[in-house]
């Protein structure tokens, strides 16, 4: 890279985070390799670059790279052809995605911290590698990389030098930190998560699918329920999509706006939007041999409000995407919302056994409305719903009672922030799960029934009696009882507070269901803490 | 640790986790994604799930954190990477409204 002297800006960065979809470099990704990498990078005969050709990266782990070149190594990516660095860092990013990227089925399993799911609790194959390399960061971090043995090796040293917390904090300073991960850790990360090019040449020389035209979207938003509406895709002038997203929550509340979005590697689709007036970012993958698209939808300054989706091509194979309500009582009547794509206007509508269809209105390709009915015998468990040849598995289920309910997410962390300081709050959105028991009538058993969300009253408590004493309710944020929301208190000390404590707490999350004259209750936790000032993209 | 009594709050409550589920608990708590894992004593929760055996109020600390690269995936370390980080808020309790955040913290 080309050093810099001086201050180093980190305005490419800012830009490329904000809006790092608008144009392209003057100059080729080549040119601007060889002009920015090339003080401290060797390229050989054969075109490879030292270190940089040796890992496979998402376009989020390349571009938090480039910028960490940037503002620790004074690096300055630049184009020789006079385009703005801005432009500049963003084809190198691409460059580098779309040449040294990941493979669909490697970051499959990691889907979730590109997505911004900040709740999802991660399970580790093994100790070693929860304690060595997922104690700071998550271990999605370390599972959406590929290197060589030799660049893991470099990794091990890197940290050691940036980060020397890791020889003694908590987990590192119990073991021979450095002969662990050399010896132990090395070897495991270069035979799991190995550079291995072929993988990724046959990727690469795979057809890969155009994405104008209009797309159907289905989603799901905790505290909004289910959505449903279109995505317009055209392509761009430079080798950029323009999307126009149009669509509403299932209580009317609409959500439309417009933005643009590039396809990195093939198939990670990534979009700004604004809708609303608010600034969203599209974090999906197109699977592989067939017009979908799924992930989430966030909020970019707020990631914690988001829309898991998926997208269906219109006028493509023909697929059923969503019911609201997805679940109907044995023995009752139902006005069910059918959300789809490419449905034949002519074909059988199909339900399972126990289903009767009563009537069908607002019939399109796009969806439908259907009066249905569950015989009062029927069996409880999941039916698959048919329009023609398009067919979706456990789309709708049937149950005959409800027996519980459960909190999801079971475990969440929200975050104090705002009161002047640079960091929102982070909140936190419940939702209310029904479930049957199942034929056994026990609760917790292989039979059991998920039947779906429910509309609760939402309430917190203090989690145990130090959180009592502390008066965690009081003053760590406020839960709102119809949507399952929580808000959490201010940022900074709080005078009020023993030890001018900050307005953390340790809280019950309560949700009380009425169903049929009865109250079912369940419960979760929730974590009110503090802020943080490292949000980069893959935490 | 029968035969140890707890002489503080926080050692009681080691005690206290020690003697039921507590420390199971802990640990599914601390592996929601980007949250630390290392509890010493936690920037997330505590050694006991909670949030009462973290530094009160965390600005108190927070300089004892940043300096010597102790929660680097969430406090930009002074140490290393951002030596500037808190250079305009010689006080963490005075001055905290006037730390940004950094983007992004390294990887490799």
């Amino acid at each position: 890279m080309t050093i810099k002297t001086g201050l180093i800006s980190s305005l490419a960065a800012t830009v490329l985070l904000a809006c790092h979809l608008s144009a392209q470099a003057a100059g080729s990704a080549e040119a601007i390799m060889t002009a920015s990498c090339s003080g401290c990078h060797k390229q050989d005969d054969n075109g490879t670059w030292s270190r940089i050709s040796e890992q496979r990266k998402t376009p989020e782990g390349w571009h938090m790279t480039l910028v960490r070149m940037e503002e620790i190594h004074g690096a300055s990516i630049v184009d020789p052809a006079g385009g703005e660095p801005g432009a500049a860092m963003r084809t190198l990013v691409r460059h580098l995605a779309d040449t040294q990227g990941l493979t669909p089925a490697e970051s499959a399993p990691w889907r979730y911290v590109l997505e911004r799911e900040l709740n999802t609790i991660e399970e580790h194959d093994t100790e070693l590698f929860a304690s060595m390399c997922a104690r700071c960061h998550s271990g999605a971090r370390v599972g959406l990389q590929r290197r060589s043995e030799e660049e893991w090796r470099h990794l091990v040293h890197f940290h050691l030098g940036q980060f020397p917390s890791a020889e003694y904090s908590l987990m590192g300073r119990d073991r021979d930190w450095l002969g662990i991960a050399l010896n132990e850790m090395v070897p495991w990360l270069a035979s799991e998560l190995p550079l291995d090019n072929d993988a990724w040449t046959q990727w690469q020389a795979q057809p890969k699918q155009p994405f104008a035209g209009r797309w159907r979207v289905a989603g799901h938003m905790p505290g909004k329920g289910l959505f449903a509406g279109d995505m317009v895709v055209t392509d761009g002038s430079d080798r950029d999509y323009d999307v126009e997203f149009n669509g509403e929550f299932e209580n009317g509340e609409p959500l439309s706006g417009a933005g643009k979005a590039l396809v990195y590697s093939g198939h990670e689709w990534r979009a700004s939007l604004t809708l609303d007036g608010e600034a969203y970012q599209q974090v999906l993958m197109a699977e592989p041999g067939s017009a979908q698209l799924h992930g989430r939808m966030f909020r970019r300054d707020n990631v914690e409000w988001g829309l898991r989706m998926q997208a269906a091509r219109a006028g493509g194979e023909a697929r059923i995407m969503a019911m609201q309500p997805s679940y109907i009582r044995a023995g009752a009547e139902q006005r069910l919302l059918l959300v789809g794509a490419g449905l034949d206007l002519e074909a059988d509508i199909g339900l399972g056994a126990g289903l009767e269809v009563l009537g069908v209105t607002e019939r399109s390709a796009d969806g439908m409305v259907l009066q249905v009915r569950a015989a009062a015998d029927a069996a409880e468990g999941g039916r698959t719903v048919s329009v023609g040849e398009a067919g979706a598995e456990g789309m709708l289920t049937i149950y005959r009672s409800l027996d519980r309910v459960t909190v999801e997410p079971a475990y969440a962390v929200a975050r104090v922030g705002g009161n002047g300081g640079s960091q929102p709050v982070v909140e936190a959105m419940f939702d209310a799960i029904g479930f049957s028991n199942g034929p056994d009538g026990e609760p917790g058993t292989e039979d059991d029934l998920r039947v779906g969300p429910l509309s609760a009253k939402w309430s917190v408590a203090p989690f145990n009696a130090q959180a009592a004493a502390d008066e965690d309710v009081r003053f760590a944020g406020a839960m709102d009882a119809a949507s399952g929301v929580f808000t959490p208190g201010a940022a900074g000390p709080n005078p009020e507070r023993k030890y001018q404590t900050n307005n953390a707490g340790n809280l019950k999350v309560l949700a009380t269901v009425e169903h049929e004259g009865a109250l079912l209750n369940a419960e979760g936790q929730l974590i009110v803490t503090v802020q943080r000032w490292n949000n980069p993209p893959i935490r | 640790m029968k035969h140890l009594k707890p002489l503080n709050h926080k050692a009681r409550l080691l005690d206290e986790a020690a003697d039921t589920d507590g420390m199971d608990e802990v640990v599914a708590m601390q592996s929601v994604v980007g949250c630390t894992a290392t509890t010493d004593p936690g920037w997330e929760v505590d050694t006991f799930g909670g949030v009462a055996g973290l530094c009160q109020p965390m600005e108190a600390d927070l300089y004892g954190c940043a300096d010597p690269c102790w929660w680097p995936a969430q406090v930009p370390d002074v140490m290393v990477n951002y030596p500037d980080w808190d250079g305009q808020s010689p006080s963490a309790g005075q001055d905290w409204r006037k730390l940004d955040a950094v983007f992004p913290e390294s990887d490799s």
